[in-house]
């Protein structure tokens, strides 16, 4: 697949279409869709701010590459005026009073965002159904689940309702949505992007994460979206990524799996089929492939999902009805407190504060928690030592394909151990993209902290490859 | 404390799929249990955003308002304090 922004931005200069009619034409088909991948569609801003394009142009002006495009919006982020209910009961009707960085970057350079879009509550979720806007259907067979948690922005891509959207990945809520739908899903290095104006959810893995149909899309966005901020202090500044300096990937002799993924009985026997297959066509290039050492799947899984507790049910306690959000009163303050949040907060939001609550609490936070954090620190470690020996390293995104609508609700245990193979990345902080080649579910392309333009390369040494 | 106090959730109760998971990690074999030697995410002073005290916008101010479970005249209405 093509660049899509590049062909409608000469389609935009050339007059063959109207921003108008592209922008209208893809509400109408948001409005119409079968998939559950709406939130709230942006009409009223998105006509105006399409108007104003098409008047650019009519005016001989210049038009910048992204201005004009329409793109779609995870609901967990922050956009001035608008609905921004992480798909959830008590932000049902809270609207976003400041914009999130990101978001800001695309408008200034001329984007406009038609779309807040269906994910799980909070990011709590590896299916999409963790919602109360129904459950995100999947792009390829609607009998699926979409993936999650940013399962309505990768359908949306998917499907050609937005030429990209912007996710949001903490665990793998960007590349296994990607993965399930057949498109490209990128979480950059923890920092490239600012957070600011993303709800929090485990802040210390939370990435803003593009999805579009080809590298060169993720590209251009990554490059309008990254940067530092002060509003967020853990970003950095980073170089632009050029289309030049991605085009060869000759640099890359050596590329790492974990053999311990691909050893487990809980992959699905095509998907490691596939996966090998992928390897010796890499091989036949050239490459040198090892198989590394890694921690065990359900080490990561439970590692990850302690920390992610801890740290939700912190982000999380600031929601109690008081200054914004679906209150519900009760006879005392305390009362309301907690009658707001049990009515309000899903079943497995619910779960998720309830366990980050007991790992955090006192004569637990030692053995779980802190314990926890250590296994993090060992696993960061390990990605140091393994990227001293090989440049990249590739593994499936998921153990299984997509499960179907209502399977993971009724056995949480499997949706938390289905993240096993995307965790890991988050918890080392690492860029890793999707790319939807080499298995049924996609590859995921890994590189050290701050590599982020080695991993377009080798998607890009991928495309031609396999 | 309870689960539920400390959640600020009416009956809430541990879960057992989430116990599964916490066993794992009291099961795991660590090298050490410390955190601290590689912890470097301190951010310099120069890099620290300047202590200014920014005005929000009227519109902000205004959708804060519209934000608030219960207004009245401008202000938010809290839920009744009762000391315990």
């Amino acid at each position: 697949m093509e660049s899509q922004i590049h062909q409608i931005h000469q389609q935009l200069v050339s007059e063959e279409i109207t921003c108008l009619s592209l922008v209208q034409e893809r509400l109408r088909l948001l409005n119409t869709n079968k998939h559950a991948t709406v939130n709230s569609l942006l009409e009223k801003s998105a006509i105006e701010l399409a108007k104003k394009v098409d008047a650019k142009i009519t005016s001989g002006q210049k038009i910048g590459l992204l201005e004009g495009i329409p793109f779609g919006i995870k609901d967990v982020y922050m956009l001035q005026g608008t609905y921004t209910s992480a798909s959830s009961n008590f932000l049902k009707k809270y609207k976003s009073p400041y914009t999130a960085t990101a978001i800001q970057k695309l408008i200034d350079a001329g984007a406009i965002p038609i779309v807040k879009e269906n994910c799980d509550s909070f990011g709590h979720g590896s299916s999409s159904e963790n919602t109360i806007f129904g459950a995100v259907k999947n792009a390829i067979n609607p009998a699926l689940v979409g993936g999650g948690s940013s399962g309505g922005s990768a359908v949306n891509v998917a499907k050609d309702l937005t030429v990209f959207s912007i996710g949001g990945d903490t665990g793998g809520s960007v590349r296994q949505p990607a993965g399930y739908n057949k498109v490209y899903g990128l979480k950059p290095t923890y920092g490239r992007i600012s957070r600011f104006g993303l709800m929090a959810y485990a802040s210390s893995t939370d990435c803003v994460g593009p999805i579009a149909k080809s590298i060169e899309d993720i590209r251009i966005v990554l490059n309008e979206i990254s940067g530092k901020d002060t509003k967020d202090q853990t970003t950095y500044s980073s170089e632009k990524i050029s289309k030049e300096a991605i085009s060869t990937a000759s640099e890359i002799k050596t590329v790492g799996y974990f053999k311990n993924f691909l050893e487990t009985e809980v992959i699905d026997p095509k998907i490691k089929l596939d996966f090998f297959a992928t390897i010796d066509k890499i091989k036949e290039k050239g490459i040198v492939v090892k198989a590394l050492d890694f921690f065990e799947p359900d080490t990561l899984v439970s590692t990850y999902y302690t920390l992610a507790m801890a740290e939700t049910a912190s982000n999380l306690s600031r929601l109690d009805g008081t200054n914004y959000g679906h209150r519900i009163e009760g006879d005392t303050l305390k009362d309301s407190y907690s009658i707001t949040r049990s009515e309000n907060f899903s079943e497995e939001t619910k779960r998720r504060i309830v366990g980050g609550n007991q790992v955090l609490s006192q004569g637990f936070s030692d053995e779980i928690y802190l314990k926890g954090l250590s296994v993090r620190d060992q696993i960061a470690k390990s990605f140091e030592n393994d990227f001293k020996e090989v440049d990249i390293i590739i593994s499936p995104v998921t153990p299984n394909t997509p499960p179907k609508i209502g399977a993971s609700l009724k056995d949480p245990l499997a949706m938390y151990l289905s993240d096993a193979y995307t965790v890991g990345f988050s918890l080392g902080q690492l860029p890793t993209l999707t790319v939807p080649q080499g298995t049924q579910t996609g590859l995921q392309v890994t590189a050290a902290k701050n590599n982020d333009e080695l991993v377009f390369k080798f998607a890009n040494f991928l495309k031609d490859t396999i | 404390m309870t689960v539920d106090i400390l959640s600020s959730i009416k009956g809430a109760q541990p879960s057992e799929t989430v116990n599964t998971l916490f066993e794992v990690i009291k099961n795991a074999n660590t090298s050490s249990n410390s955190f601290n030697d590689q912890h470097h995410n301190a951010v310099f002073l120069d890099e620290l955003r300047d202590d200014v005290v920014l005005d929000s916008s009227p519109i902000e101010k205004q959708l804060i308002i519209e934000n608030f479970p219960k207004e009245k005249n401008g202000f938010l209405v809290v839920s009744k304090v009762i000391e315990e």
